[in-house]
């Protein structure tokens, strides 16, 4: 197993560091001065160049530049914003608990709501209920993001009128961010409207938070249905079935363990889709996480954060799939067969 | 003198048409069929039976609305935009943009990717692992981050768009490959094969590929579906294809000044990606089960 860890370790370090060696590229191609579009200060003066050329060994060859720039981004130096004039790397901080906080919990509500459904899905024999299911789940897996957020907010936020919108919180409400979870920090703040803010808080997520749960809702929902239907055709069933056990034991005691493993597998490999989801509809709701951040990026330019925003969403994408690799392998005695790792 | 028919059994049909027969025995994987077939027809003649061109302007009916509200005419079927721009016409004239260009991405990273996934899968070790990894790291680019990055350097446009949804769907397609083929090299008929004397290349092309096809068709369809979805999503940034192009993720970003006083042009353009993805996704779930029993 610790060889195994090594290995998945070993696995992170080299993708993290092909990653590094993508951006490296990439920055030196973007239409600007390489100096601008490492740091971000717009008009150096004479002491800035200075500074930037032995920071970044901007006169050496591309080896020992590439070399420079792994050690200045590793030790924080993502430069300056062009725009907000402020360090990339405080942005950084300020806007990831805020894509966290919807990811967590579009994740959970994706998670708590399919796999009961999938569970029905797949213990219903009756022809039509499956047919309703999985046209849901097919018209969930192919509706695209920025039209459903659009729509819903049209209608509820609009229309209807009883959801907010845009954004994490009323502006009525003045919080200390303590952890940049607005959930937490709502109920952590000693204000007398701490509660109302946290109701406040809860009724500004839930619009994005279920426009981004479709994708993973409807992923789920198919994976468990159709692990549960394999599963419960096994022989070991049959025998628990024949000894008594009563089906709701079956089903969560002996089905429902093996049936979470390839649930897990494809919550792994639909991390990539999630987060180009996550960022459409930060977009779309104005949710103040690193989504809508970059896009602003993009939109004028502002080429640090734009390194910034792809390097942290990257590395974190990188390092979750590994986890949800690792805890497959770990509950799954299966892929232990083929430990040693080699594909 | 007609053939008298000896035998009673009945005829064996060979493996690829058990696979249509199972797959036309689904009514919905095939009415997905017939609605790719209209879709692609629509990509290659759509410009040639729109009534007006993409661009046509008429500042006569301006937001007028489709034709089976009271408001609305017939002759602007689905209504028009805020310049008077008729939405049926563009939905057809932008049909080759959206499904035509991710049909175009899908088939060259599905080239890219089948080349190295096939390379890499048949190799053991080292090599095959920084082959197989090395893609990883673009892997973990989500494709909207890697249409940003694209677009930071070569500025926004359909063209790059392509270069965007192109290098994020293709080490899909590799890791896709080389997972296939490294799990059929470990089963003991291709032993039975090398035992035979076969060479790398036999075993590959007569012995492997035969049992890969059916993933690679499957991830196709799944590719071909995110990469309708990516080309709308990106033109609904503004990152892809620019305003004037009828492209339809473009079409409802468009639409957005509107959104209160004509939904229809948000709405409308969205039913139409919703419909081709949905199209590609019923083939694709078809495609799945009617070759499953293959795979156990």
């Amino acid at each position: 197993m610790v060889r195994y860890l090594l290995r998945r370790l070993n696995l992170f370090l080299a993708t993290s560091l092909v990653l590094f060696i993508v951006l490296f590229i990439v920055t030196n191609q973007f239409p600007v001065e390489q100096r601008f579009a490492l740091t971000g200060i717009q008009s150096p003066n004479a002491q800035q160049i200075a500074q930037i050329e032995t920071d970044f060994n901007l006169n050496s060859g591309v080896f020992n530049q590439f070399i420079a720039y792994l050690q200045q981004r590793l030790s924080g130096n993502l430069g300056i914003s062009a725009t907000s004039q402020r360090p990339v790397a405080d942005e950084l901080a300020s806007v990831l608990p805020a894509t966290f906080e919807l990811a967590a919990v579009s994740g959970t509500l994706a998670l708590m709501f399919g796999l009961p459904l999938g569970i029905l899905a797949s213990l219903s024999r009756h022809k039509v209920t499956q047919h309703t299911i999985m046209a849901i789940t097919l018209t969930g897996y192919s509706i695209p993001v920025f039209w459903l957020g659009l729509t819903l907010s049209l209608w509820f936020g609009v229309e209807l009128g009883w959801l907010p919108i845009s954004g994490r919180l009323n502006l009525l409400y003045e919080i200390e961010p303590v952890t940049g979870f607005m959930l937490v920090d709502t109920l952590l703040s000693t204000s007398p409207y701490s509660t109302s803010a946290f109701f406040d808080a809860v009724l500004h997520i839930i619009l994005p938070a279920i426009t981004l749960a479709v994708l993973p809702f409807t992923v789920v929902v198919r994976i468990t249905r159709s692990a549960m239907m394999t599963i419960m055709d096994q022989t070991y069933i049959k025998a628990a079935e024949a000894r008594g056990l009563h089906t709701s034991r079956i089903v969560l005691r002996h089905a429902l363990p093996n049936a979470v493993i390839p649930v897990i597998k494809s919550l792994g490999l639909m991390l990539g889709s999630f987060a180009s989801y996550a960022m459409v509809v930060e977009v779309i709701f104005a949710w103040p996480g690193i989504g809508s951040w970059l896009v602003a990026g993009i939109y004028q330019r502002d080429y640090t954060v734009i390194q910034g925003g792809v390097l942290a969403v990257a590395l974190i994408i990188i390092f979750l799939s590994i986890m949800i690799e690792v805890l497959h392998t770990s509950i799954n005695p299966l892929s232990r067969k083929e430990l040693y790792a080699s594909n | 003198m007609p053939q008298i028919k000896v035998y009673q059994g009945d005829e064996i049909p060979s493996p690829m048409r058990k696979i249509w027969l199972t797959f036309a025995d689904n009514p919905f994987a095939f009415a997905g069929l017939w609605a790719v077939a209209g879709f692609l027809l629509l990509a290659v003649f759509g410009p040639l039976i729109a009534p007006y061109s993409a661009e046509h302007q008429d500042p006569q009916a301006l937001l007028l609305a489709p034709s089976w509200d009271p408001a609305g005419t017939v002759e602007h079927f689905l209504g028009t935009d805020d310049l008077g721009r008729d939405i049926f016409s563009r939905l057809l004239h932008g049909a080759h943009l959206t499904f035509g260009v991710a049909l175009g991405i899908v088939l060259t990273s599905l080239v890219l990717g089948f080349i190295i996934g096939s390379i890499s899968g048949m190799m053991k070790g080292l090599k095959s692992s920084i082959l197989s990894h090395l893609l990883d790291a673009l892997l973990s680019i989500p494709s909207l981050l890697m249409a940003i990055l694209v677009v930071a350097v070569m500025g926004p446009g359909l063209n790059n768009v392509f270069w965007a949804v192109g290098i994020a769907l293709t080490p899909q397609f590799v890791r896709a490959i080389h997972q296939a083929i490294h799990e059929e090299l470990q089963k003991e008929y291709v032993k039975a094969a090398k035992l035979d004397g076969a060479n790398p290349i036999q075993i590959f092309w007569y012995v492997i590929m035969p049992n890969v096809w059916d993933t690679v068709i499957i991830q196709t369809t799944l590719g071909i579906s995110a990469a309708i979805l990516d080309i709308a999503a990106l033109g609904f940034l503004n990152l892809g294809a620019q305003a004037p192009s009828p492209e339809w993720g473009a079409m409802v970003s468009q639409g957005m000044d509107n959104i209160l006083t004509a939904p229809w042009t948000v709405t409308i353009p969205g039913v139409a990606i919703l419909c081709s993805v949905l199209a590609i996704n019923l083939v694709g779930d078809g495609l799945r089960s009617a070759l499953s029993p293959i795979n156990n």
